[in-house]
């Protein structure tokens, strides 16, 4: 414990700033825990590293956490992580239900964050070693394997499927670049459009276009003249959120955390993937299947127990190998950086004290979080109350204000914001499945590399089934995961059969 | 409750702002405003943040304005420049991967000297360095080019297109001029950010790859029996660069360590008669109808900065060699750099 006596002040007051800073940038559709992260990156230039890493800490757990918060009240994932969130998230608002989905969300994410954290400082070299062990081929496996739940997803098995597919294909248009080892050469570009779309369609635009901007053109179809009374949350009516919630519910925290911690140790491969990773395997091992997209607290609990598992997660290669597990471990390693300290296989033993500190920021990071957002929740579910024709200007305002700011002021990202919102719109009318396409945008371009630079490396198909044990049981994983839907679809047919015929 | 906290966030809020006008009000500057310096790096864990954040920290003293460094990457970062950079409040800093992509013929990379203004250079990274498994049967750069010159084929993890690039390039040139033919037995294996150069290496899908002294010494200090244990064989700055680090290294390696793989005591012919090396070196661009009074103003500051010896510390510290010329001088040595290895790129294409 000799490091606490290293600790300031300053240290114990930067955690919560960080943390409650975090949270609007998770909570604001658009602005993520790595914008806020980036952001305020330079201010740890003039701070300590202990001091610099409790301010980006908390900026992380409060990032990734604040996105819940859209998710689960206006159906908008406020971070990518937290799409499997508004699944069961929103419908739970739907149904008077917006203060526990909140309640139960931010539990599960204490939960999987310290989960974790402890993972993280037990285990850490240990589990370095294991991520080595993940080449192209083990790393393009599980993405196929996340890929999967586009299956069970699906209210329409081929339309869901299509769906996803066309979701990778569309993530795919831009540059093959040349920083992740392609040939710097453009796909699926008009000549006219080079310029604008180098880099393909940004995430956040997309997501925030599909989810917040689809959805309000939707409800502007149906018009708002006049406010529907019957149909106003009242939260004074809304049932009190009680741990019983979480009864019966231990293997699926659990799972989800380890999940999230799992995924996020592997670089390069999303913390997006470990949300629906979990999301789904709560789905297959329910006794209730059918009640997830519907409001099932399982879902939500799944959800955010992964993605908070992930910070843990993605700063195990940080500190083991020097490498980032996601995107903003990516940007955190600036704060190594900035002060000179080199981050490798031997940070840990010759920096104990950092190493200890950066625990301990963890776990506070993740305790303030709680209490910060458990305690804000009656003033945050207010927010279901506020009239539609106020709330939807506002969401189009943040929507457009975050599609902007993500790459640094980018006007082409708020066409893509309203390009992807009329898709929804009219997709939605012919039946393309907005989910199975999201996890396919998010999750085609990484897919393509490691499936492209599996076959540069091996130089053949069969590889991907004989290349190591991991591989043969992320064969099977993906096996039972697919036959799995088409079970579950060919039963929910002859169910429907069945009742037709009655 | 919330009205009071309304209203006392207002006030905070209209104090920064009437604070922060008053900053730019108070400063001299020719520069209106903030400065933005866009980096050609998306990481900011990288040299090019780190570097790039040690100047701007020191011209914001200097200058007395904000100055922000964003990492936006190559493309994003010269779009920024062509469309902002004109008002002189949007800069940006990059290596020698500005030029060597257009070299290479990568999409996004055009010639710099032709549209844009060349500023000035501030600092080396004597760190570029190429890397085998601690087992491999290679122990130097000379055992890697025999290796080919007998048929075996060795294979290279690059990022391709820029720095990492070069060296394979060097490499392959030694090949073909001491066993001319057998350029082929050395193959590129494209890649991208280091840990994917590293896990290759892991895997035993490269024989060699591209690294730096910063991001993979920690690995070399491994046992042989970790699979992730490394070796340097090659780097690529001169013996002067790595002269001017300081005595103790970098980590546990020392400067007269790092020595042993640098020309002359490693051999990575350039011709019959000189050793191929390459400095990684860092340097302002601008939009080419940016203000000369900034562009002066910068140049001033900079000699200044670099007059007082203070920076040179921070850098060093950091593993950097400082290396200031102001923007003509910058401009003529950078365009003569790029001819010297144009040749060598254009023979090996």
């Amino acid at each position: 414990m000799e490091f606490l006596t290293d600790l300031s002040m300053m240290y114990f007051l930067l955690i919560p700033i960080g943390v409650i800073i975090g949270i609007f940038f998770g909570a604001i559709p658009g602005m993520t825990a790595t914008m806020a992260v980036a952001v305020c990156l330079p201010l740890t230039y003039s701070l300590n590293l202990n001091e610099g890493l409790a301010l980006l800490l908390g900026l992380y757990v409060g990032g990734i956490s604040g996105g819940l918060v859209p998710a689960i009240l206006l159906n908008i994932p406020g971070t990518p992580s937290s799409i499997t969130t508004t699944f069961d998230g929103y419908p739970m608002t739907q149904n008077n239900q917006g203060a526990i989905a909140l309640k139960t969300a931010i539990t599960a994410s204490l939960f999987g964050g310290i989960l974790s954290a402890v993972i993280l400082f037990l285990f850490a070299p240990i589990l370095a070693d294991v991520a080595i062990k993940f080449s192209y081929i083990e790393k393009f496996l599980i993405i196929f394997l996340a890929l999967t739940v586009i299956a069970s997803l699906s209210t329409n098995l081929l339309a869901g499927i299509f769906s996803g597919v066309l979701g990778v294909l569309i993530s795919l248009i831009g540059v093959y670049s040349i920083d992740v080892g392609g040939n710097g050469e453009f796909r699926f570009v008009p000549g006219i459009l080079e310029y604008y779309l180098e880099t393909g369609f940004s995430l956040l635009p997309v997501l925030i276009g599909l989810f917040g901007l689809g959805a309000i053109l939707k409800e502007a179809e149906k018009g708002t003249k006049e406010e529907d009374t019957s149909q106003k949350v009242n939260l004074s009516n809304q049932q009190k959120f009680s741990m019983k919630i979480f009864k019966g519910q231990f293997t699926n925290l659990t799972r989800s955390g380890l999940i999230g911690t799992f995924v996020g140790m592997l670089p390069g491969v999303g913390g997006s993937a470990a949300s629906v990773l979990s999301y789904t395997q709560a789905k297959n091992f329910s006794k209730e299947p059918k009640k997830f997209g519907t409001g099932a607290p399982q879902g939500v609990i799944a959800s955010e127990a992964a993605n908070n598992g992930l910070t843990g997660g993605a700063l195990i290669p940080l500190l083991s190998l020097g490498i980032p597990g996601d995107s903003t471990t990516a940007v955190l390693i600036g704060a190594f950086t900035l002060q000179g300290i080199q981050v490798g296989p031997l940070f840990i033993g010759e920096n104990l004290g950092t190493w200890n500190t950066m625990i301990l920021g963890l776990l506070l990071a993740n305790i303030v979080m709680f209490i910060t957002m458990f305690y804000a929740i009656k003033y945050i579910a207010k927010v279901v109350t506020v009239p539609k024709y106020i709330l939807y200007p506002i969401i189009i305002m943040m929507c457009v204000v975050g599609s902007y700011a993500i790459n640094y002021g980018n006007m082409f990202d708020v066409w893509t914001l309203l390009i992807f919102g009329i898709f929804a719109y009219l997709g939605g009318k012919i039946g393309i499945e907005m989910a199975p396409f999201i996890i396919g945008f998010i999750l085609g371009k990484s897919a393509e590399i490691y499936f492209v630079k599996a076959l540069e490396s091996f130089g053949t198909f069969e590889i991907f089934f004989t290349k190591s044990p991991i591989a043969m049981f992320l064969w099977v994983l993906i096996i039972i995961s697919v036959g799995y839907s088409i079970y579950s679809a060919l039963k929910g047919k002859k169910i429907k059969k069945a009742i037709e015929n009655k | 409750m919330f009205k009071l906290m309304v209203k006392k966030g207002a006030f905070l809020a209209a104090g920064l702002m009437i604070l922060s006008a008053s900053n730019a009000l108070a400063s001299d500057s020719v520069i209106k405003g903030n400065l933005r310096i866009v980096i050609g790096s998306k990481s900011t864990g990288g040299d090019t943040y780190q570097n790039s954040s040690i100047v701007a920290n020191a011209l914001a003293k200097k200058l007395g304005i904000n100055v922000k460094v964003d990492a936006v990457g190559s493309s994003a970062g010269f779009k920024a420049v062509d469309r902002a950079g004109v008002k002189g409040n949007t800069i940006m800093i990059f290596h020698d991967q500005a030029y060597l992509g257009y070299l290479y013929g990568k999409k996004g990379y055009f010639d710099i000297f032709n549209k844009y203004i060349i500023g000035p250079s501030i600092a080396i990274n004597p760190g570029n360095a190429y890397l085998v498994p601690k087992n491999s049967p290679y122990q130097t750069a000379e055992d890697i080019i025999n290796a080919c010159g007998n048929g075996t084929k060795v294979r290279v993890a690059i990022q391709p297109g820029g720095v990492s690039e070069i060296g394979y390039t060097a490499l392959k040139n030694a090949v073909s001029i001491i066993y001319p033919g057998k350029e082929k037995n050395l193959v590129a294996v494209n890649t991208g950010s280091q840990s994917m150069k590293n896990q290759l290496l892991f895997d035993g899908q490269a024989d060699v790859i591209n690294g730096s002294v910063q991001a993979n010494e920690q690995y070399t200090r491994l046992p042989e029996e970790d699979q992730k244990a490394m070796r340097f064989v090659w780097l690529t700055a001169r013996k002067n660069t790595i002269n001017q680090a300081p005595k103790a290294g970098m980590g546990a390696t020392s400067r007269d360590q790092l020595l042993k793989f640098v020309d002359p005591i490693t051999n990575v012919p350039l011709d019959k008669t000189t050793n191929f090396t390459f400095d990684k070196e860092f340097f302002f661009l601008y939009n080419k109808g940016l203000d000369p009074k900034i562009i002066a103003e910068i140049d001033n500051a900079l000699t200044e900065i670099f007059a007082s010896g203070e920076i040179q510390k921070t850098q060093k510290k950091s593993f950097f060699i400082p290396d200031f010329m102001p923007s003509k001088e910058a401009e003529v040595y950078f365009k003569d750099k790029m001819e010297r290895y144009k040749i060598i790129i254009n023979s090996m294409q």
